[in-house]
Order: C-alpha cells, then sequence, then structure tokens
C-alpha cells in the first residue's frame, strides 16, 4: 500500500510527506533503538513512540520510509528537518502502538 | 588491486542526537562503491551500534571503516571505562546505559549481540579503566 493510502487510512497528521507513493508492504513497532536495528526488514514502516532525532538515523539506516508516531507523540524540528532531509514520511496518530498495528494489519501490512 | 578505503571519525561522546551519522556516511560510501546490498545492511547495523556504544558508553573514541577488495573492516576504539565481563555485555539484553539513554531507546542490550550477529570476524579487547576495541570484518564474496 502507499504511503499516502497509509496515512489516510490511520487518519494520521502528516508531519513530514516524504515519498507518498513509495509502496510499503511490512511494519515494524517497538520503543527500544537497537531492538528495531537488529529485527526490522529493510523499507518497513516503523510505529514509535520515540519522538527524537535519533529515530531518523535508525529509519535512514535501516531504509525506513515511514515513522508513525503513536499515542499523539509530535516529531520536534530537529527530527522534523531530519526526515525532510531524507525523504521519510513522519506520520502523526493519537491511537496507541497496539491499536494502529492493528488497524495495519486490517489493512494487509504484514509485521 | 585498488588501494583500500579509509573512513576515520572522532566520536564525540554523550552526544546522542548527532550519533548515527558516522554510520550512515560508512553506508553510503559502501553503497557508492557499488558492494552489494546485503554488505551494506550489515555494515550499517554494525556501525551505528559500534558508534552508539561510543557515545553511550565510552565518552567517544574513533571509529574506522576500511574497504579492501574482499571485505570490510570496522573498528571502534575508546579510552573509555572498558568492559569488565565482556561475556556478560555479550549477553541480550544485558545493559550499563543510563536512566536518560534508557528513556530515549538506547541500552536495549542489543548492542554487542547486533554486531556480532551481523560479523563474519567479531573480535572485542577491552580493559577496565583503559578502554576498547572493538573489531568487527565482513567478507564480501558469502
Amino acid at each position: 500500500m502507499k504511503i499516502k493510502e497509509i496515512c489516510e487510512k490511520l487518519n494520521a497528521e502528516v508531519q513530514v510527506a516524504g515519498d507518498p507513493e513509495r509502496e510499503v508492504t511490512q511494519a515494524v513497532a517497538g520503543d527500544l533503538l537497537s531492538f528495531i536495528m537488529g529485527t526490522a526488514a529493510e523499507g518497513s514502516a516503523w510505529v514509535t513512540i520515540q519522538a527524537h532525532l535519533n529515530v531518523a538515523a535508525v529509519a535512514v539506516l535501516k531504509d525506513m520510509p515511514l515513522i508513525i508516531l503513536a499515542s499523539g507523540r509530535k516529531a520536534p524540528r530537529d527530527l522534523e528537518e531530519r526526515c525532510t532531509a531524507e525523504n521519510i514520511c513522519v506520520a502523526c496518530v493519537a491511537e496507541s502502538i497496539f491499536r494502529t498495528c492493528s488497524r495495519l494489519s486490517e489493512l494487509g501490512i504484514e509485521g | 588491486m585498488a588501494a583500500p578505503v579509509c573512513l576515520e571519525y572522532r566520536i564525540e561522546g554523550n552526544n546522542f542526537m548527532t550519533a548515527g551519522t558516522a554510520s550512515n556516511n560508512i553506508k553510503n560510501t559502501l553503497k557508492m562503491l557499488g558492494i552489494q546490498s546485503e554488505v551494506c545492511r550489515r555494515a550499517a547495523v554494525i556501525a551505528y551500534e559500534a558508534e552508539i556504544n561510543l557515545v553511550i558508553h565510552a565518552n567517544g573514541g574513533i571509529l574506522k571503516a576500511v574497504i579492501s577488495e574482499d571485505r570490510l573492516e570496522i573498528t571502534a576504539k575508546d579510552e573509555g571505562p572498558g568492559i569488565p565481563d565482556i561475556e556478560q555485555a555479550m549477553t541480550e539484553g544485558y545493559t550499563t546505559a543510563s536512566n536518560q539513554a534508557r528513556e530515549m531507546g538506547f541500552g536495549a542490550g542489543m548492542g554487542l549481540p547486533n554486531i556480532k550477529r551481523n560479523s563474519d570476524l567479531f573480535e572485542i579487547e577491552s580493559t577496565p579503566g583503559e578502554g576498547t576495541m572493538l573489531k568487527s570484518t565482513v567478507f564480501f564474496n558469502k
């Protein structure tokens, strides 16, 4: 599914558009950076409540085009700027990580 | 044989925000050199974890990547507090990271295991009070 469709279906507030046409088929969830580093498949969407600059470093290294910030978290300006520079979409949702993953699963995104 | 490409970075201690810049640079250089993507993926994990370790545990140090014809060697050298029990440090889930680092999602206790898992050769030497030397090798034709 395209990133822009995922954002629409999740009713997400898109903080950084990234590459809206890019297809994403997998997602990973977690707040421990090394866990994501060690386990995420490249090209995945990443659902997390961590909202600081180093999140972008992990997303860049794992080639993750979509960061979904759950539970009402928002990206601070430095994270927003880095994601803009790296063409990574940042989407913010009010719902929890659990609820967001459940919605992604309904949309056919694999975990 | 072409001369090896050497990249060297001085990593600042406790600067959580810029951490990852050197690893990204290493990954991009490998990509630019046309190294296969599987190696780039593994190198990114190794370099990032080694870089983060220098930031959160060692008060900084030197991260080095040497790319030669058949392999990539990443070394991280520091003059930090050292690791008293390497076996324990290699145990998944064990961490000595500060609360501040852990709140930011660092210190999962997976750094060294992630490095080892992605390396073809892995060496670590540490002397408490003197520092740590980590060396990871990835071969290109495996």
